[in-house]
């Protein structure tokens, strides 16, 4: 088993409940895929994985070992395993595409090595690589603000590539992106998903892209997981469960 | 395609709001009490002593004031308690009728004249000497030799205002280092992390905010007292200044950053300095770049007056001019500092603009 994560619990600050005992198994090579409305949950799961925030109770084990209470280097050398892709791409906008990309493999690069961006021939080889893997070679020098957000996208994609992760988080990857890049885009989540094996957990909106893309879909509603199972079960019944009886599926393409 | 669509929102109650309630209630009454007291003392102090009792020295006993106070509290509690003061309304908590209404703006517009007629006495203004036949000669005088510059010391001047310029230079480029580290640790949402974190962040603040509230021209005093009358006093005067505001700017930055690449790349497992390095100050470069250069520009215009208390410079030159009463000498000066200033000032301006 990739990941476990058991009997997860997250209580904010605030006091927001936003995970409740979340029990969930992730096998190697999988294309898992999380629905739920906005504010079920999903975004606090995904974090919790990699610990960008700090789960209240539970367990997560990556690769068996327990990761839930894991500090400083021992942290980051699970983080640097773990790749993650987000809604707002989170490049830095004012440097390259190379360099956001570079930024990938900061985890596993010394401190004096990263602050004066001496990289070796190798990182820089494989930074083209990961571009390459992604279609956007030709844009590598130019400032990464200046480029679509699919395309922005896909420098993300190739940042967390140049962790060469075990496993891919993406929260909402195409959530801001208009309906034909949204599928181009999780296009290259599914070949990197087949050609190299890596595990992508992802969570989506688009209920036909889950059908598409998923091998396992989870849906959770108010913290909880209501459903487990093949994306292409969710009939109507389901989805009304999931997504509460006012709601409807539109079809809007 | 498709999407989901879903309806319905669930209304929290809020638990707290009974609490918010009797904290807003106390805040009220101490306001009022506060505006009460304010109001008594400044009829009594500065109307009917200062002004129509013309008295020089004010009297003061600590009975006659805490009777004020005692008084204060009393009608300030019961103006909370009818829920129609100025306060209550502040705070949202008044009664929403026309006595409300009046309250506020009949007391509202009362503390606001009384405050003019209390300055505008503490001020001393007088339109009878502004307007004085004698008061008027002189003037007259200091202003035709101003315009009447005497061109003999202008070597002198010149020298003694790039001597300024370069001290503002110095002061502005030293200052960058401490204001920079400073500025991290200074910054909220990188130290609100923790306790101890956020303890060094609430120090420094308040020290900063001392060290800003103090003029630079104190400083200068005090540098001067420190390390002799001179150029450096002054540079060390602004130093501080820079240092202090420069920090603040910065800081705010810092504090208005985006956060998603820091997330970004925190997740990527790079420790803090890789973070700070290629998620924050790719960010923050150019604001720091355009508060340095503006504050280049504010510490030219302040040389020139911390040169008066001994700093070096123009301001110098200025002060020795001045007490020789040689207003031509003056007058080239004050128009030379004009004209640096005025280049500062615009091209500053142009290169802030160029660099956004």
């Amino acid at each position: 088993m990739l990941l476990t994560v058991h009997d997860l619990h997250k209580t904010y600050k605030s006091g927001t409940q936003a995970l409740k005992g979340v029990d969930l198994e992730v096998r190697e090579g999988e294309f898992l895929v999380i629905i739920g409305l906005s504010g079920s949950g999903k975004s606090t799961l995904l974090r919790c994985i990699n610990r960008l925030i700090e789960p209240t109770s539970g367990a997560v084990t990556f690769l068996g070992k327990d990761i839930t209470h894991l500090k400083g280097d021992e942290l980051r050398k699970v983080k640097r395993q773990i790749g993650m892709v987000f809604q707002q791409f989170n490049l830095v906008k004012r440097k390259s595409v190379l360099s956001n990309v570079l930024n990938g493999r900061l985890g596993s690069l010394g401190t004096f090595e990263s602050v004066f961006e001496s990289y070796s021939e190798g990182v820089l080889a494989d930074a083209y690589k990961c571009l390459a893997t992604v279609g956007i070679t030709d844009y590598a020098k130019v400032r990464a603000d200046s480029l679509s957000g699919g395309q922005q996208q896909r420098v993300a994609i190739a940042r967390s590539l140049m962790q060469n992760p075990k496993l891919l988080l993406a929260d909402e990857p195409v959530a801001s992106l208009d309906p034909a890049t949204s599928n181009s885009v999780m296009q290259y989540f599914e070949k990197i998903n087949k050609e190299t094996g890596t595990t992508v957990i992802c969570s989506l909106h688009f209920l036909s892209l889950v059908r598409r893309y998923a091998t396992r879909a989870i849906a959770l509603k108010a913290g909880e997981i209501v459903y487990e199972g093949s994306p292409t079960d969710i009939d109507e019944t389901w989805f009304k469960r999931i997504y509460g009886e006012d709601a409807e599926e539109v079809e809007i393409a | 395609m498709s999407e989901i669509v879903a309806s319905g929102s669930n209304h929290t109650s809020d638990p707290g709001s009974r609490y918010d309630e009797s904290v807003k209630y106390i805040k009220a009454t101490l306001l009022d009490i506060l505006l009460v007291f304010y109001t008594i003392l400044v009829l009594q102090r500065a109307i009917y002593f200062r002004f129509i009792l013309d008295l020089r020295v004010l009297p003061f006993s600590w009975v006659s004031t805490g009777a004020e106070f005692a008084l204060s509290c009393l009608i300030g509690a019961w103006w909370t308690h009818s829920r129609t003061s100025l306060a209550s309304k502040l705070f949202g908590i008044s009664r929403n009728d026309s006595v409300t209404k009046w309250t506020v703006e009949i007391y509202g517009w009362f503390l606001f004249d009384i405050t003019f007629i209390a300055g505008w006495i503490a001020t001393n203004i007088s339109i009878v000497s502004l307007f004085s036949g004698e008061g008027l000669r002189g003037a007259e005088r200091l202003f035709s030799s101003l315009f009447t510059p005497q061109f003999g010391i202008f070597n002198s001047a010149l020298f003694a205002m790039i001597e300024t310029i370069y001290i503002a230079l110095i002061a502005t480029m030293l200052s960058i280092p401490p204001a920079l580290i400073l500025s991290f640790f200074t910054a909220r949402n990188l130290m609100k992390e923790n306790k101890f974190t956020y303890a060094i962040y609430y120090i420094l603040r308040i020290i900063l905010n001392f060290v800003r509230s103090i003029e630079p021209l104190i400083w200068a005093i005090i540098f001067s007292v420190w390390v002799g009358i001179g150029p450096f006093a002054g540079m060390l005067a602004l130093m501080i200044n820079t240092i202090a505001s420069n920090a603040r700017l910065y800081s705010e930055a810092i504090e208005s950053i985006e956060q998603g690449p820091v997330e970004a790349i925190s997740a990527t497992g790079a420790n803090k300095l890789q973070i700070v390095w290629h998620a924050i100050l790719p960010q923050i470069v150019l604001p720091f770049l355009s508060y340095t250069i503006y504050w280049w520009d504010i510490n030219v215009r302040m040389a020139t007056i911390i040169g008066l208390v001994g700093g070096g410079g123009i301001g110098n030159l200025l002060m020795q001019y001045q007490g020789l009463a040689k207003w031509r000498e003056v007058g080239l000066i004050v128009i030379l500092i004009a004209f640096v200033v005025w280049i500062m000032d615009y091209m500053s301006a142009r290169i802030r603009e160029t660099i956004y």
